[in-house]
């Protein structure tokens, strides 16, 4: 069950038109695309998508799952919008533990023993069935992945305490004082018939938040339920800020230190549009960046990520930056530090962003999809724009 | 209105000119463009013009095509009713033992799938032409002029005139003759793209099997100039016949032209392939990569120029890629130089080889071969 009706707020200027699962990441990707690949590269064949906000765009992305292979006659992808129910009933999704309760009905259609839960809004590589096997050796009521974090980060996050068996004994969300460094990754195996009591209970309880950190983890613990906690070591990032979506893409550049894209053992599908290959001008300076097809660079790009039919002009320079399908940087212009989303146009000599130069101000400048930067115009870094920006230096 | 068309491919044409190209394939199912088979062209181009049912008659040789095409589902050809059928030889025992003659053997071999078309007419094509039409207009163009065969042709010749026919096209705008494989090139060259009803189709097949006529050029356009009504259209937009090493090498190059990539890849016409699920191409620190056209997956530490890389191509630190067509999955290892060369699928270069063709004989490797 995969939990893509995040609105994704901190990424405003990018999720304006689009759930955060369907923001595109990594050059051919979107968001979502890394645990829908895990769920079929783990064998998992039946996955829901549940969706509220915005899910136009990413129903459209999912479709039948076809690029997922999750296009089946029993199973396959299904998605699970909040509907009403008889006597007017019905509500929108309350919080995390209240959208697998409202698809009690869809759960046990499929009968299944165990239930994994995901989030929509993170970038790794997992084999569940590692963590299913944990689940099933420890005999626990929920198992729940979690990341060893440095010490000094572990108060970011929700942090498991556990005992010599990895147990879980404890859980504290944002701790000040952590007890440990094992940080809650939100990827999440219950026993069914487990899960299902503690989501009725919950249900019943108009005090709680109906989610699953906040309430459905603590109750479990409290009543003595088996919890245990299974170690994944590798990439992950949650991609749920401008900075952490920025740095998420520049990973993917060096595989050493992210996810191996090209890796064919664990392949990330996605759903790619019909683009030629892409064309490298006469005069292009390529180095250490992404390309995708259809796109063509005739200009300058350094440590980038360019998606799908991203046109680079003559003289243009692209540095440090993401630049979204369908993006359009003019000539003389120069982006850097920079995500523009798809079909924005960047005027000629405009500018957008700048190197980091120590200051409070300073941060990654973005531009929201469909806009145009006027020629000459400059935005500055840590910017959000989300209107089309007159030439000639307006701010 | 395009429902009432149907797509009938010639899918088993075959060229010995392309040598190693050709050694595992037949002409229409050889890589061209960075990421296609030559028959995506032609495909693509029916499903554009809202063709709903495609034949691809086969005969030998086929297994790449087959593996290439699947059940039709990335050209939208997987449907309930209709959509992409195969046609192997069948119907008949011992005939075309050695492959077809010509295009009229190749429909009476599939004598029985053609009489249960469900559309009015029927357009005739081959799988070994890379060209991007508006078989929609061309369609239009056949019904305005009441015609019984409209013949797609270009003005500006391309082939090789001894493997190409040629229309001679009278004052009243109709073909009034063909020439067919001549020592030179005259009049507007065929693209080998025939529309007409089906009905006259059948009656044709029929005919030319009674008669023993193998060829649809010879037998019917020859042969009928005077008493069908068989009007040109003109399409004057990117061909490439693949008909030889050194032909494929410089249509593969023509593609580095901005205007042939407009007419090839028309943006409201876009070309359909298999999808392969490959992530962006990584262009890594001190790479060079300039005039050059590369597809998804490719890994570029050293330097490619005036190149056609297709998907999952490597290219090692130092090694140094110019003027070369390399095909899914090359491995162009440290230090290897390349000029002047076609590198099958997954051919891999060794560290510090240097492999030098030329223009007008460009060096062909064979598919999975180590150099």
């Amino acid at each position: 069950m995969l939990l893509a009706g995040g609105q994704g707020s901190r990424l405003h200027a990018l999720t304006s038109h689009v759930a955060k699962p369907a923001v595109p990441f990594g050059g051919k990707y979107r968001i979502i695309d890394f645990p829908l690949s895990n769920c079929i590269n783990s064998g998992i064949d039946t996955v829901g998508v549940l969706t509220q906000y915005r899910p136009l765009e990413l129903n459209a992305y999912i479709g039948n799952g076809e690029p997922w292979d999750l296009d089946r006659s029993y199973g396959g992808v299904h998605i699970l919008p909040p509907y009403m129910r008889e006597g007017e009933k019905g509500t929108w999704y309350k919080g995390t533990a209240n959208a697998i309760y409202q698809n009690i009905n869809f759960l046990e259609t499929y009968d299944p023993e165990y239930v994994l839960i995901l989030s929509g809004d993170h970038i790794y590589k997992m084999d569940y069935t590692e963590l299913l096997r944990r689940h099933k050796e420890a005999q626990a009521a929920c198992t729940i992945a979690v990341l060893e974090v440095p010490m000094s980060e572990a108060s970011r996050f929700g942090i498991m305490n556990v005992d010599e068996n990895d147990d879980i004994y404890e859980f504290e969300e944002k701790p000040k004082k952590p007890k440990s460094n094992l940080a809650s990754m939100g990827i999440y195996i219950f026993t069914w018939s487990k899960l299902r009591k503690y989501l009725e209970a919950d249900e019943a309880d108009e005090k709680s938040a109906n989610d699953f950190g906040k309430n459905i983890i603590p109750a479990m613990l409290s009543n003595g339920e088996k919890m245990t906690a299974y170690r994944f070591h590798g990439y992950w990032k949650d991609v749920g800020t401008i900075d952490s979506l920025w740095d998420a893409n520049m990973d993917m550049l060096a595989p050493e230190n992210g996810i191996d894209l090209y890796d064919t053992e664990w392949p990330i599908y996605a759903r790619t549009p019909i683009r030629p290959p892409h064309f490298m001008g006469p005069e292009a300076r390529v180095e250490h960046a992404m390309v995708t097809s259809g796109c063509e660079v005739y200009g300058s790009v350094e440590n980038s990520v360019l998606f799908h039919s991203v046109i680079v002009e003559e003289g243009a320079v692209v540095r440090y930056s993401i630049l979204m399908p369908g993006t359009v940087v003019r000539k003389g212009a120069v982006v850097e530090y920079a995500i523009v989303a798809e079909n924005s146009v960047i005027g000629e000599s405009a500018r957008v962003g700048s190197s980091p130069d120590g200051t409070e101000d300073w941060g990654i400048a973005v531009v929201a999809q469909n806009l145009n930067i006027g020629s000459g115009a400059v935005v500055p870094p840590k910017a959000m724009v989300t209107r089309n920006v007159k030439g000639g230096g307006a701010k | 209105m395009m429902n009432r068309l149907h797509g009938i491919i010639f899918s088993y044409l075959s060229n010995p000119d392309l040598r190693e190209l050709t050694q595992n394939r037949n002409t229409c199912s050889i890589p061209y463009g960075g990421r296609y088979r030559v028959i995506d062209f032609m495909l693509s181009s029916m499903v554009n013009a809202g063709i709903s049912d495609v034949g691809m008659i086969v005969h030998a040789n086929y297994q790449s095509l087959l593996d290439h095409v699947g059940s039709g589902k990335d050209w939208d050809l997987s449907r309930k009713h209709g959509g992409l059928r195969i046609l192997p030889p069948f119907g008949y025992a011992g005939k075309h033992e050695n492959g077809y003659r010509g295009r009229m053997d190749a429909l009476a071999g599939v004598r029985s799938y053609l009489q249960y078309i469900r559309q009015d007419y029927v357009v005739l094509a081959g799988g070994d032409v890379a060209v991007n039409l508006p078989l929609r207009d061309i369609f239009e163009a056949h019904i305005r002029n009441d015609a019984d065969i409209t013949a797609v042709c270009t003005t500006h010749p391309m082939g090789d005139p001894k493997g190409s026919d040629y229309f001679s096209i009278g004052t009243g705008g109709r073909i009034t003759d063909v020439s067919v494989h001549p020592s030179i090139a005259q009049g507007c060259e065929s693209l080998e793209v025939y529309v007409l009803s089906k009905d006259l189709l059948l009656s044709l097949v029929d005919h030319c099997a009674a008669h023993n006529i193998p060829s649809f050029s010879v037998g019917v356009l020859q042969a009928m100039s005077g008493q069908l009504k068989i009007c040109p259209y003109i399409y004057d937009g990117y061909a490439a016949r693949l008909q030889s090493v050194a032909g494929y090498f410089a249509r593969s190059m023509e593609l580095l032209d901005p205007a042939v990539r407009a007419d090839l890849f028309a943006p409201e016409r876009p070309i359909r392939t298999k999808d392969r699920s490959d992530p962006s191409t990584y262009y890594g620190p001190n790479s060079k990569s300039v005039h050059s056209l590369v597809a998804d997956g490719c890994i570029i530490e050293g330097e490619v120029e005036n190149s056609i890389l297709f998907r999952g191509v490597r290219v090692e630190k130092g090694a140094r890629v110019s003027n070369c067509v390399l095909m899914q999955g090359t491995s162009i290892q440290a230090g290897a130089v390349l000029k002047y060369a076609i590198t099958d699928k997954n051919v891999r270069v060794n560290p510090g080889r240097m492999l030098m063709g030329h223009s007008t004989y460009p060096l062909a490797i064979a598919k999975n071969e180590i150099v």
